[in-house]
């Protein structure tokens, strides 16, 4: 967590820093932060949290426009992509939310989830979808299979 | 546990599909998306699950299923759902092999697909209803059992102390579309107790 949160810091220093993104307004445009596993995999990624734009709120809370949420398995390989047009996200906290909709796949796009109103927790990784939730597998449980 | 087939049970009038008789000629047929929708979802992202709740219904092209909760796997890239766990209030319409609908109810619905040495197995479990899972087949011929399961590949449905009723209209469909009232002594609707042993 504590990488996270240095991740976080060298993001915003460097936006800062350089003044190549960051606005007189105070938002900075192409937001990433990174998010690493425990060592000893310390140096594989866990998660990516990216954005357009992310204008900070008091708190520690920044609005983050066009969220993109990459999450990895400790062997590289991508499990999940949330998309979401904007979000809350608490730096604090750690959970990202919105009242709007989101879309969540896997890697191949063969489980793909659309909804509304979010909370993702980056603690236990877990995203709760609060409203009309619909999921789309594509050649996933066959179910019945018809002869 | 006894082993109830298709075809035996088809030849009695009564429930479902014909079995199939060489699984290795029937060719593999595409199958169209799985959609399912609730109120509300859980992801477990790392543990690659998500749980459903409220108002849960499964559209896929063989079947509907409607429950209060649903937890299925979050297939990974090139994966496949192994696992779905449907509960409380499981309604299921299913499609036999001759486009017909069948009807399941039990409290529990439990999918699996496992892929072993070459050999495919995919089946649905139902437990409790309760007391007991049923299912209903096009004329309303009814299979209970402890537990039910349906072999997804060879069609075949399994099912412990089971009890099978038909609904035989001895004159035919004419009569059972006006059917004489009960007591006349002509012919209607009965229903008949089948005996514990159904193997032809």
């Amino acid at each position: 967590m504590t990488r996270f949160w240095l991740a976080t810091a060298a993001a915003w220093l460097a936006a800062a820093a350089f003044g190549l993104r960051a606005q007189q307004s105070g938002h900075a445009t192409d937001f990433v932060s990174t998010d690493y596993y425990e060592p000893p995999r310390q140096q594989q990624v866990k998660s990516i949290l990216s954005g357009a734009e992310a204008l900070p709120q008091s708190g520690g809370v920044l609005i983050i426009k066009q969220l993109k949420l990459q999450t990895f398995d400790p062997d590289g390989k991508i499990q999940i992509i949330v998309t979401a047009p904007e979000c809350v996200y608490d730096t604090q906290g750690g959970t990202a939310r919105s009242p709007g909709p989101l879309q969540l796949q896997n890697g191949d796009g063969s489980f793909h989830v659309e909804g509304e109103g979010f909370l993702w927790r980056q603690t236990n990784n877990f995203l709760t979808i609060s409203n009309k939730v619909r999921t789309r597998i594509i050649g996933g449980a066959k179910m019945i299979s018809k002869p | 546990m006894k082993c109830l087939y298709f075809l035996a049970l088809a030849g009695l009038g009564s429930l479902v599909v014909h079995a199939q008789t060489n699984l290795t000629a029937t060719p593999a047929t595409p199958h169209g998306p799985t959609v399912i929708t609730s109120d509300t979802a859980d992801f477990d992202l790392g543990g690659h699950e998500a749980t459903y709740r409220g108002h849960v219904r499964v559209d896929d092209p063989q079947m509907q299923l409607v429950c209060e909760q649903l937890i299925a796997d979050v297939p990974q890239a090139g994966g496949h759902v192994n696992h779905i766990v449907a509960t409380t209030n499981v309604l299921i319409d299913f499609l036999d092999s001759q486009g017909r609908t069948n009807h399941a109810i039990s409290d529990k619905a439990v999918y699996v697909y496992a892929e072993q040495g070459g050999t495919t197995n995919e089946t649905i479990t139902l437990t409790g209803n309760p007391p007991n899972p049923q299912m209903l087949d096009a004329q309303s011929n009814t299979l209970t059992g402890d537990v039910i399961v349906l072999d997804c590949q060879t069609k075949h449905v399994t099912a412990s102390n089971q009890r099978i009723v038909y609904r035989h209209n001895f004159s035919g469909a004419e009569a059972a579309t006006n059917a004489p009232a009960a007591n006349s002594g002509g012919a209607g609707t009965n229903n008949l107790s089948a005996p514990k042993k159904n193997e032809p």
